[in-house]
C-alpha cells in the first residue's frame, strides 16, 4: 500500500496555468476588438431587454449601466477607438428598464455632450435625454440644473440654460443658488471663461460619480490654463510693446517657472516668429483647445 | 506456488486518523496501528461493534479511504498494484446501486470493469442472480426493489469475477431470516470451494455460526484475533446445570447447597455451580423430586465475552439471575 | 494494460450517458429548448425583416443557456450523486481508478451534452427549413464554441463535485459560470474600482473560464467573417483549460476519503 497520496496531477496544473494565460491574451488579442461592439448590440432596445427579463428590470439595468460606465467612463476617458455611437442607445436601454435612474442621465448627458474625442459630440442628444429625464422624474432639479448648464455651455444659449435654471429653483428641495446662477447666466455672453468655470466647478463639487467629477476637472484645468496662456500672452505684448521684437524663448519673460507651462505641466507652445503662446499639443488639454478653436 | 504460501490478506501497521472541520484541526483517531493476516480459504470474522473501524478498516483495503500509515497485502500484491483487485469482490455497507439499472446491466458494468469478456459476463451474471434468488426481477429497474433485494445484488456484483477472496460489509444487515440463511450458506459455499472470505458484522450469532478465526475490535483498537474457541475460554471450575420440576422448597435447596440460579423457563431451571458444589446440588435437586437434565462446562457466548470485554455500561454480569 | 484503461473509461463513460438518458428532468429541459427556438418563429412573424436574425438569435441563445443549464444539472447531479449516494464505493473497489473514473464521468457527460446539442442544432435547422430560409452552414461556427463552453461547464461542475456537497457544487459552478460569461466585466472592474490592484482584477480575469471566448453568436448571425484561426485558439484555450481544470479535480478527487 502506498499510504501517502500521489500528487502527480498538480505538476500538470502548474505546468498548464501559464498556458492558459498565454492563450487567453491571444485570443483578446485577436478578438478584443470585437468584444465592446459585440455585446452592446446585442440589444438594441430597451422595451426588448424588458421583455426577456421581467421583473428583472432594475437588474438588468444595472448591468447595462456598468457596460456603459466601463466601456465610456472611467480611466478610458480618453481611449481612441471608442464607439460612441453605442453610447446612446446603451443609456437609452439603461434609462427605459430603469426610469429613474438618474446619475445614468445626468452621467450620459455628458458623454453625449463632450466633443470628440472625450465625448460624442451630441450635445442634442444630451439634452435630449436630460428631457426624458425631467419627464420622467418632475422632483429632480438635478438633471434640470445639467439641462441649464449644458444649454450654456455646449449650446451656447444663456437665456435658454437660465429658463430651465430657474424651473429647476421652483422644485422641492432646490438649493437657493440655482436663482442666482439663472440670473447671472442671463447676463452673461456664451462661452464667457469665468462663468464656465464657476459651472463646472458647481459640476465638480456636486458630481457623485468620478468620471463626472474628473471630466469637471478636465474643463476647470483647461479654463485656467487657458487663463495662464492669456497672461503669458499679454506678457508677451508688453515685451514686444518695450522691445520692439518677440522674445526668443519665453524664458527672456522672467515669470515664475510655474506659469510656463500649463496644468497638466506640460510648458505653453511658443512661435518666436508671431510671438503667439499656445497650450501644448503634447498636453491633454489640447483636446478641448482644439474643440473650442473650431 | 508463493500464491499458495502468501496469506490472502496481511496487514501492517494501518492506521488512519480523520481529520474533521474545515481547518482539519479537530481529529478522530479511527484506527490504531493494525497488524492482522487472513489465511487463505478461511472465513474470517471482523467483529466490533458500531464505530470501532470495522467499515474504515474495508474502506482503506477497497481504496475508499486513504490510510495514513502501513502496508498491505492482498493475495500476495501490494495493495497499490491494481492487479488483486481482478481477483477481488467488495460488498460495501447499505449498499446503493444506480437506481435506473436493472440487475442484469449492473452485472454487465461491474464484468466490463473487470475486464470480463461479454459471454463471461453473460454466463456469471445468469448464475449469479439464480444463486442470490434475483432470476425474476433481472430486468426489473432497481428504483422498484426492497432493501433484502439490493443486499442480494450486492453479494452478487461482489462475487461477479468468481473472486478468490471476498470482502463483506455488514452482509446480513438489511435482510430477512430466509435472506440471512442464503447468505450464509453462500459464504461457507465459498469456503468449501476455497475461497477467502472477510466479512465485518456487529451480529454476534452471524459471527459465532460462520467464522473459522475472528478479529474483534474496540475504538479502532484490535483487541483479540483468534479461533472462536481461543477467544471464548471454556471455564471447567463452572458447570451449567439444567434440572426440571420442584417446587420454591427445592430452589432453596439448590440455592443453599450452592447454587447460582441464572434462569427460569416455566418447569425448567438453569443454574450455575461451582465444581465443589455440584455433587451437593445435584443430590439437593434429586432429593426434592427434580431432574437432572444436564451437566456441562460453562462456556461462554460470544455475546457474553463482548460485553464483559467491551466493558463500560454495556457491561452485564453473565452470572447474574434476570436482569 | 492500455486497452483495459481505455475499455473501463468507456464503460463509466456509457453508464453515465445511460443514466442521463434515463433522467427525465434532462427532457424538460431539452423540450423547453425546442420550445424556444420554435418560439424564433413567432417572434419572427412579430417583427418585420428582422425574422431570420431573431430565429438565429433565439435558437443560439436558447441552446447557450439551455444547454449550460443542463451541463450544471447534470454535471454536479450525475458526479455527486455517486459520492452521496456510494454507488461509487463497489465501483473504486474494482480495477478501476479515481482518475480513469473521473474521465469516464467527463466523457460520458460531454457526450451526452453533445447529443443535446445536435438535438437543438437540427431544431433551429428545422425552424429556418420550415420558414423557408437556407440551411446556413456558418451557424455551425457558432454551435460548436457553444459545444465547447458546455463541455467546460460540466468540467468545473465536475470538479467542484470532487470538492465538496452537490448543493455547494451546483452553486459553486454557477457562480464560476455566471462570472466567467462576465469575464469582460471583470477585466473592465478598475473602471468601477479605481483603487483595486491591478494584480487582483489581472488575476482572477485570467483564473476566471472566459465564457465569452466561445460566444460567436453575434458575428455568426450578422454574418461577420470568423477566421478558423480564432475559432483554432479558441480551441486551444478550450484544450488548456479543460486540461487544466480536470488535473485539478484529479488531485482533489484523490486525496478525498470517501467516508
Amino acid at each position: 500500500m502506498s499510504p501517502a497520496v500521489s500528487w502527480r496531477p498538480l505538476w500538470l496544473v502548474l505546468a498548464l496555468a501559464p498556458l492558459v494565460v498565454g492563450a487567453q491574451r491571444e485570443i483578446d488579442s485577436r478578438l478584443g476588438r470585437h468584444r465592446a461592439t459585440e455585446e452592446a448590440l446585442f440589444v438594441w432596445s430597451g422595451k426588448a431587454v424588458r421583455l426577456m427579463a421581467p421583473g428583472l428590470e432594475n437588474l438588468m439595468a444595472d448591468l447595462y449601466w456598468l457596460r456603459t460606465v466601463q466601456y465610456f467612463g472611467g480611466q478610458r476617458v480618453f481611449d481612441r477607438d471608442k464607439r460612441f455611437d453605442l453610447l446612446e442607445p446603451l443609456i437609452e436601454i439603461t434609462t427605459t428598464l430603469d426610469p429613474r435612474f438618474e446619475l445614468a442621465y445626468r452621467y450620459g448627458a455628458i458623454f453625449l455632450a463632450e466633443p470628440r474625442p472625450n465625448g460624442a459630440g451630441q450635445s442634442e442628444a444630451a439634452l435630449r435625454l436630460l428631457e426624458k429625464g425631467a419627464r420622467e422624474m418632475p422632483t429632480s432639479w438635478k438633471v434640470r440644473w445639467d439641462a441649464g448648464y449644458f444649454r450654456h455651455l455646449f449650446l451656447d444659449d444663456p437665456s435658454g440654460g437660465a429658463r430651465i435654471l430657474l424651473e429647476a429653483a421652483q422644485i422641492d428641495g432646490a438649493p437657493y443658488w440655482l436663482r442666482t446662477l439663472a440670473a447671472a447666466m442671463k447676463s452673461k455672453a456664451p462661452g464667457e471663461r469665468g462663468f464656465a468655470r464657476v459651472l463646472w466647478q458647481q459640476i465638480h463639487d456636486e458630481a457623485e460619480a468620478a468620471p463626472i467629477r474628473r471630466n469637471a476637472r478636465f474643463h476647470i484645468d483647461y479654463i485656467d490654463s487657458a487663463d495662464r496662456r492669456d497672461a503669458l500672452q499679454a506678457r508677451v505684448e508688453r515685451f514686444h510693446a518695450t522691445q520692439a521684437r518677440w522674445p526668443q524663448t519665453l524664458g527672456e519673460l522672467a515669470v515664475e517657472p510655474k506659469l510656463l507651462a500649463d496644468v497638466a505641466r506640460v510648458p505653453f507652445d511658443y512661435d518666436a516668429n508671431s510671438g503667439r503662446v499656445t497650450i501644448s499639443r503634447r498636453s491633454p488639454l489640447w483636446r478641448l483647445e482644439r474643440w473650442k478653436a473650431l | 506456488m508463493t500464491a499458495e504460501t502468501t496469506p490472502a490478506l496481511r496487514i501492517a501497521g494501518l492506521a488512519k486518523t480523520y481529520r474533521l472541520g474545515l481547518t482539519g484541526s479537530v481529529t478522530r483517531m479511527a484506527l490504531a496501528p493494525l497488524d492482522l493476516t487472513v489465511r487463505r480459504g478461511e472465513i474470517f470474522g471482523y467483529l466490533g461493534p458500531n464505530g470501532s473501524g470495522k467499515t474504515t478498516t474495508l474502506k482503506i483495503l477497497m481504496g475508499l479511504v486513504r490510510a495514513d500509515a502501513g502496508a498491505v497485502e492482498v493475495l500476495g500484491l501490494d495493495h497499490a498494484d491494481p492487479a488483486w483487485r481482478r481477483r477481488a469482490g467488495y460488498l460495501p455497507e447499505h449498499p446503493y446501486f444506480y437506481d435506473y439499472l436493472t440487475p442484469a446491466e449492473y452485472l454487465a458494468y461491474a464484468g466490463r470493469l473487470l475486464g470480463l469478456a461479454r459471454g463471461e459476463i453473460a454466463q456469471r451474471s445468469e448464475e449469479l442472480l439464480r444463486l442470490v434468488g434475483l432470476s425474476e426481477a433481472r430486468d426489473v429497474p432497481m428504483r422498484r426493489f426492497s432493501k433484502g433485494m439490493v443486499q442480494r445484488l450486492g453479494l452478487a456484483q461482489a462475487l461477479v469475477n468468481d473472486p478468490e477472496i471476498v470482502f463483506l460489509d455488514e452482509p446480513m444487515s438489511g435482510l430477512d431470516p430466509i435472506g440471512r440463511h442464503l447468505v450464509r450458506n453462500i459464504i461457507l459455499d465459498l469456503r468449501e470451494r476455497g475461497k477467502t472470505v472477510f466479512f465485518s458484522t456487529h451480529i454476534l450469532p452471524d459471527a459465532e455460526t460462520l467464522c473459522d478465526r475472528l478479529a474483534l475490535l474496540r475504538s479502532g483498537r484490535l483487541l483479540k484475533v483468534g479461533r472462536l474457541d481461543e477467544i471464548l475460554a471454556i471455564d471447567v471450575s463452572h458447570f451449567e446445570v439444567l434440572a426440571s420440576a420442584g417446587g420454591p422448597e427445592l430452589k432453596q435447596a439448590a440455592v443453599a447447597a450452592g447454587a447460582n440460579l441464572t434462569g427460569e423457563m416455566g418447569e425448567r431451571w438453569r443454574m450455575h455451580v461451582d465444581e465443589q458444589h455440584l455433587p451437593a446440588v445435584v443430590a439437593a435437586v434429586s432429593a426434592g423430586g427434580g431432574r437432572v437434565l444436564g451437566v456441562q462446562p460453562v462456556r461462554e457466548s460470544l455475546e457474553e465475552y463482548f460485553f464483559r470485554e467491551m466493558g463500560g455500561n454495556t457491561a452485564r454480569d453473565p452470572w447474574a439471575l434476570g436482569d | 494494460m492500455g486497452t483495459g484503461r481505455l475499455s473501463r473509461i468507456v464503460a463509466v463513460a456509457a453508464n453515465t450517458h445511460r443514466e442521463a438518458v434515463r433522467e427525465r428532468v434532462l427532457y424538460n429541459l431539452i423540450f423547453f429548448a425546442i420550445l424556444m427556438i420554435l418560439s424564433g418563429l413567432l417572434l419572427g412573424q412579430l417583427s418585420i425583416r428582422q425574422d431570420e436574425k431573431i430565429i438565429k438569435d433565439i435558437g443560439l441563445a436558447a441552446m447557450d443557456v439551455f444547454g449550460t443549464l443542463i451541463g450544471v444539472f447534470l454535471g454536479v447531479s450525475l458526479m455527486s450523486k455517486e459520492i452521496e449516494r456510494r454507488s461509487l464505493y463497489p465501483l473504486l473497489a474494482k480495477p478501476l481508478s479515481r482518475d480513469e473514473f473521473l474521465a469516464g464521468k467527463f466523457f460520458g457527460l460531454s457526450f451526452t451534452l453533445f447529443v443535446n446539442v445536435v438535438v437543438m442544432a437540427l431544431g433551429l435547422y428545422a425552424t429556418l427549413f420550415v420558414t423557408g430560409r437556407s440551411a446556413d452552414l456558418a451557424l455551425l461556427k457558432a454551435v460548436l464554441p457553444i459545444y465547447q463552453g458546455l463541455v467546460l461547464v460540466v468540467a468545473i461542475a465536475v470538479l467542484f463535485s470532487t470538492l465538496t456537497s452537490s448543493a455547494l457544487a451546483a452553486v459553486g459552478t454557477v457562480c464560476v459560470v455566471v462570472a466567467g460569461r462576465y469575464s469582460d466585466v471583470v477585466r473592465n472592474m478598475r473602471d468601477v474600482v479605481p483603487d483595486a490592484p491591478a494584480w487582483l482584477i489581472e488575476g482572477l480575469y485570467y483564473a476566471m473560464p472566459n465564457f465569452r471566448n466561445f460566444d460567436f453568436k453575434n458575428r455568426v448571425v450578422y454574418g461577420d467573417p470568423v477566421s478558423w484561426g480564432d475559432l483554432g485558439f479558441v480551441t486551444v484555450y478550450w484544450l488548456l483549460y479543460l486540461a487544466l481544470t480536470l488535473s485539478v479535480a484529479a488531485v482533489a478527487f484523490r486525496q478525498r476519503d470517501f467516508q
